[in-house]
């Protein structure tokens, strides 16, 4: 299995995982260190990307959810530990927030529609998220996340066709994709959110 | 796959297959899962302990607040945590039990960062620094295995045909004290000032499962 340029991309990927912790040991600021810290994950990856198959692909993405999430326990327990808080700025507000969110969101989520699917979900996310950003957003997370849930149980749905009856393909595929598209538009739409405010 | 792995484990006992990814059970297995069921049942079960600390010269005592709302946060990492190590002692794939040891190390950071003593969170912070790092022999272990032998199963590695380099068990063995053992040597005593004893008991016993378990793995392959 281990050809010549597996042996050299792993001396690399050892001497980047040597770089890494000797400058982590050198590091004395937390902050930097959770940085570096990150960093050094990326180093895991790389020889997981080693391996080079398909099944190195399906393994990278479980690795650096794992690593996300143990970045984000540290960044919490960071913040508290030092006792930050979010500092309150007053609200952007520029001329373009005022005027275009309606008709670039109605594009976005209209291109996102013919798409369909994962991709089509990001980019009529990426219309909501703006929109949610420039008007500003009410109390609405329960009916996103039920939103949601629908088009997790359709997709779910959409799997067993695939499963039980194959004939019916088509069917199956516009289903999933349109719920896909709701999911993960709902999911951004969530991030349009992230702005501070009273509903934390 | 026809037979179950009979090795240092002790005879298969039973295994559950999802398709390529076969859960198994050993008599040494068996034992460990046993083990971490017990405790997991504690720690859903019981309630915390409530923390006194005694004024040192005198026979003056004060009693440490306890928060209900960190303990539900508390008692349900350590829930998870049970989870955790219940799925890394019985996975038969390398891939697996390294996802499942990480996530241990992500809910023993949880169990106690509900706490806003300083000592406690300083431990936490260095203890997550630590498990973040060990992600990378961990994984890094798991891929070389992958690469050198063209398989994660342990059913397959177990076998006497398959040698694993020994860099790999190395990394792997590096990854689990990182992500489970960490509270043993870097600041275990620091984070059980953290009151909610069958919580944090919970650290000690997943650290002490995953590493009988990789034991297991090492010596096996």
């Amino acid at each position: 299995m281990t050809g010549p340029l597996y042996i050299a991309g792993l001396a690399v990927a050892f001497a980047g995982i040597l770089v890494a912790f000797y400058a982590i040991m050198r590091e004395s600021d937390d902050f930097h260190r959770i940085l570096l810290t990150d960093l050094a994950e990326i180093l895991a990856l790389v020889l997981i990307a080693l391996v080079a198959t398909d099944l190195a692909e399906a393994l990278i993405l479980p690795g650096l959810v794992v690593g996300i999430s143990e970045l984000m326990a540290v960044s919490e327990v960071y913040l508290v530990k030092e006792g930050l808080f979010r500092p309150q700025y007053p609200p952007l507000s520029i001329e373009v927030m005022d005027t275009a969110p309606a008709i670039l969101t109605l594009a976005l989520v209209a291109y996102g529609i013919v798409l369909s699917g994962f991709t089509g979900g990001a980019v009529a996310g990426v219309g909501a998220v703006f929109y949610m950003m420039c008007r500003g957003h009410d109390e609405r997370f329960a009916v996103i996340e039920a939103a949601s849930g629908y088009a997790w149980a359709l997709w779910i749905a959409a799997f067993f066709i695939f499963m039980v009856a194959p004939q019916y393909w088509l069917f199956a595929v516009m289903t999933a994709g349109g719920a896909l598209l709701l999911k993960v538009a709902g999911k951004m739409s969530l991030v349009g959110t992230m702005r501070g405010g009273s509903n934390e | 796959m026809n037979s179950l792995p009979a090795d240092i484990g002790g005879p298969g006992l039973y295994a559950v297959e999802f398709g390529d990814i076969v859960n198994y059970f050993t008599p040494y297995t068996a034992v460990l899962f046993v083990f971490a069921l017990v405790f997991t049942a504690l720690a859903i079960a019981s309630r915390p302990e409530r923390q006194v600390d005694i004024i040192f010269g005198g026979d003056g005592y004060y009693t440490k607040d306890i928060e209900p709302a960190k303990l539900g946060f508390q008692r349900f990492m350590a829930i998870a945590c049970g989870l955790a190590t219940l799925g890394a002692v019985v996975s038969g794939d390398v891939f697996n039990f390294t996802l499942f040891t990480s996530m241990v190390g992500i809910t023993n950071i949880g169990i106690v960062a509900a706490y806003t003593n300083r000592h406690v969170l300083n431990a936490a912070f260095q203890y997550g620094i630590v498990a973040m790092i060990a992600t990378v022999p961990l994984f890094g272990g798991a891929a070389i295995i992958l690469a050198t032998t063209g398989t994660l199963s342990m059913w397959e590695l177990f076998g006497p045909a398959i040698a694993v380099p020994l860099i790999a068990k190395a990394f792997l063995i590096l990854g689990v004290m990182g992500e489970g053992m960490a509270p043993f040597y870097v600041a275990k005593a620091e984070i059980t000032r953290a009151p909610g004893a069958p919580y944090v008991l919970m650290i000690h016993v997943s650290s002490l499962l995953l590493f009988l378990r990789v034991t297991e793995i090492v010596l096996s392959m």
